[in-house]
């Protein structure tokens, strides 16, 4: 199997170098018995099974997520407690390694997921689902290389081949994508990541967050430090080490999720001696999710293109596309919005479900599925309140009325009221009638040769760029 | 009180007296004996104050907010010893691991006390309402009371509506809070961000809420688990035809309360919450314990705390 791996490995990098037109991707059911499917997991057990799992419990968060990307739903009948993504998983039941294994076992699944860690913290209950006869499958990707032929031996137990096959593809590409651009950049940005607060420490280079840095056009300067045991993604670095390179880092990047749950920007920015590090300095400390850079997960892409964003805003920030005479959709609004303010994508942590929520919850419209290519966008911008939504659709290709464009600027900036009140006419037809009265007492929309504001009519990148650049100048 | 304060002036009638007489009765004498024994131990006394919030984990805000009233306890109380604890276990363990910063809980910090043979202890919470931490720190000084010669608990920063001989903490809450007020026009309305609890201790920010009504400032009080919500600031925001609001935090520190829940980005902050009903929202991101005449109201609290436990 080993050397099933290695071929796999290279066949997948040819790939990537080959400009990612991949057809078949690594399709390991070559590897399967007639009407079988056999494939030997991470703790080196063969795997055994006549059909594909039909009755699934996940107990890895990046497991289920990976479950949902296949296209798998009603076959998951069970999740783990801090699982977030998709949205659809708080539609499972949970389930606990750490308690009684029977909960499990009577539920009936014919696959539970674990992973090496489960094994090793808490044996008892791997060995009493196996004496019980459920099939155990311990799966976990140790190097951004493994992530591949990880994700094929999970379509292979569940029979999504095909799907695994388009996903991957996909995924290449966006990376590839992203990579063309950052080879390009001659002057790279100097970067260290924290991946846990307590005591300073970073990650090794060959692990996922290390890869993401590199493809997002990063320069590690930590890329010597040692993991702080055999086999871990975390490496120790220290206090004393960071400020001896404070000069040379442009960009600091801290993880955000159980692995590091300080760390906040603010937190960063008032530690002692840290006013030395460049990045600091200069404003360029930023969070991401664990889950996006050190999770091996299908969106292991979007954490890359958020690192990408951090590292470089003028490139992939910027909006000169939408520079033209098109009338822009909600959709686009969003990606305006969020572009504009290089705000980080919102990604849900498994807190954020728990307790009554008012308005949109993520992931709650039925008009903008998680695949929807503009998904992080609609739901970062509705988030943060830039876009207004009434019910649970968000109609991302209607277009955008000049009424909720005033909206969206308010909200981006810190609009202050003027003295001289304009006379707007059709101000009684306006849903944002005291945003839009400051807005204009502002100058930065204007009122056409009748006093009017037209609350309905459409907007185009080129009047909405214009307005951005208004407001920027009064109030950035 | 009232019944007290006559028996303590009768007391200490009896006891100027019989010095004045060089004679007395049993009672008197026991009186002096007290008085003498005191007097001799005040030298060799170890006094101590410990001062109780329930921490944060930002350094500068612990700087602002924290340090700044432990100054002005130190340089009141200039015979006591100070010491400091925070309640919560979580930042407590942060600290440790992340600035191997060592802090105590209240209990092991008076079990110290006691070990280094500290004999009169004043405890002082930071907190801003007797709510379900000042229990609970009430319950330790009440585990420790004999095993100090004398242990007093300070009162928190709402505590009495006042009475005579009592004084009125809500009025000189507000008093105190106008130093940070700025100059309000018609239009525009201070926003307070309260803790607010489960706790009947909540009561305290519907009592704030009406003295400042009294007061005639516009001024209206909302918590983030209690009531008065932000539902409720927003009718009265409506109301009284506010356009600017001014979002400032009714708590010791302004941490992450302050930072996310009032003045961050997301749609649920009070900041965002309130921007998209329209009004021009400004931040005041620091926390009552920056503000001197807060700072006062804590060192008038340890020095009640001193002169209960002296009439005891």
């Amino acid at each position: 199997m080993k050397k099933n791996l290695f071929y796999i490995l290279i066949f997948t990098f040819l790939l990537i170098l080959s400009g990612c037109a991949a057809d078949k991707a690594t399709d390991s059911s070559n590897n399967n018995l007639e009407g079988t499917i056999k494939i030997v997991d991470d703790l080196g057990k063969t795997i055994i099974m006549q059909e594909p799992a039909r009755r699934i419990i996940s107990l890895y968060s990046a497991h289920t997520e990976n479950l949902f990307a296949l296209g798998l739903d009603d076959e998951i009948i069970g999740v783990g407690g801090t699982d977030s993504y998709p949205p659809r998983v708080v539609t499972k039941d949970v389930f606990d390694y750490r308690s009684d294994p029977e909960k499990v076992i009577a539920v009936n699944p014919d696959m539970v997921l674990i992973r090496p860690f489960i094994n090793s913290s808490c044996p008892h209950f791997v060995r009493a689902l196996e004496n019980a006869g459920i099939n155990v499958v311990c799966l976990y990707p140790d190097t951004f290389d493994d992530f591949i032929p990880y994700i094929n031996k999970l379509a292979q137990l569940t029979g999504r081949e095909k799907e695994a096959e388009k996903l991957i593809n996909d995924f290449n590409r966006e990376l590839c994508e992203i990579e063309s651009i950052t080879n390009k950049i001659k002057d790279k940005k100097r970067v260290f990541f924290e991946s846990t607060e307590v005591e300073y420490r970073t990650i090794t280079n060959d692990c996922m967050a290390a890869n993401a840095i590199r493809i997002a056009g990063g320069i590690n300067i930590a890329s010597d430090a040692q993991p702080i045991k055999e086999g871990s993604s975390i490496a120790s670095y220290n206090l004393e080490r960071i400020l001896d390179r404070a000069t040379e880092i442009d960009v600091y990047v801290a993880q955000k999720g159980s692995m590091n749950a300080g760390g906040t920007p603010h937190a960063i920015r008032i530690r002692p001696g840290f006013d030395t590090i460049k990045a600091v300095r200069e404003n360029k400390i930023y969070n991401i999710d664990e889950k996006l850079v050190s999770s091996p997960t299908f969106r292991f892409a979007i954490g890359v293109h958020e690192l990408a964003r951090f590292f470089y805003p003028e490139i992939f920030d910027d909006l000169s596309k939408f520079k033209d005479e098109d009338v822009i959709s909600r959709q686009e609004l969003a990606e305006i919005a969020v572009k504009y303010k290089h705000k980080p994508v919102f990604t849900p942590n498994s807190n954020y479900y728990k307790g009554k929520k008012e308005g949109h919850v993520y992931g709650g419209f039925q008009d903008v599925p998680v695949d929807h290519p503009y998904f992080n966008y609609i739901e970062t911008a509705v988030l943060s309140g830039y876009i207004q939504c009434e019910n649970e659709k968000f109609y991302p290709e209607k277009q955008v009325t000049r009424d909720e464009l005033a909206h969206m600027i308010f909200m981006l900036f810190d609009i202050k009221d003027k003295p001289n009140s304009l006379e707007i006419k059709d101000i009684k037809n306006c849903k944002n009638a005291g945003i839009i009265q400051m807005l204009c007492n502002n100058n930065i929309m204007s009122l056409d040769e009748h006093s009017n504001f037209r609350p309905e009519s459409h907007v185009s990148g080129n009047d909405i760029l214009e307005y951005l650049a208004r407001a920027e100048r009064l109030y950035n | 009180m009232r019944l007290k304060n006559v028996i303590a002036l009768l007391l200490s009638f009896c006891f100027t007296v019989g010095i004045l007489a060089g004679c007395g009765g049993n009672q008197g004498d026991s009186q002096q004996e007290d008085q003498g024994h005191q007097a001799q131990k005040t030298g060799t006394d170890k006094k101590a104050i410990l001062v109780v919030s329930f921490g944060t984990s930002y350094n500068d805000t612990r700087k602002a907010c924290i340090e700044s009233v432990e100054n002005k306890i130190k340089d009141t109380f200039q015979d006591y010893e100070i010491k400091r604890a925070f309640t919560s276990e979580i930042i407590i363990k942060k600290l440790k691991e992340r600035d191997n910063l060592v802090i105590d809980n209240p209990d092991q910090a008076l079990q110290k006390l006691k070990d280094e043979g500290f004999t009169q202890i004043v405890v002082q919470p930071l907190h801003i309402i007797p709510g379900v931490e000042y229990d609970e720190v009430r319950a330790v000084v009440a585990k420790y009371e004999n095993e100090f010669d004398n242990i007093v608990l300070g009162r928190p920063i709402l505590y009495s509506k006042g009475g005579e001989d009592i004084p009125d903490d809500y009025t000189i809450a507000v008093e105190a809070f106008k130093q940070q007020l700025p100059e309000l026009t018609d239009d525009t309305a201070v926003v307070l961000m309260g803790h607010g609890t489960h706790h009947p201790a909540n009561a305290a920010y519907v009592c704030l809420q009406s003295v400042l009504d009294d007061m005639g400032l516009a001024v209206y009080v909302g918590t983030v688990e209690g009531y008065p919500s932000l539902d409720n600031v927003k009718k009265r925001l409506k109301n009284n035809q506010i356009k600017n609001v001014i979002l400032m935090p009714y708590m010791l520190v302004a941490g992450d309360h302050a930072q996310n829940d009032m003045a961050g980005d997301e749609e649920d902050s009070w900041k965002t919450q309130l921007k998209e009903d329209g009004y021009v929202v400004d931040v005041y991101l620091h926390g009552l314990g920056e503000n001197p005449a807060y700072q006062d109201i804590y060192v008038q609290h340890v020095q009640d705390a001193i002169a209960a436990g002296e009439s005891h």
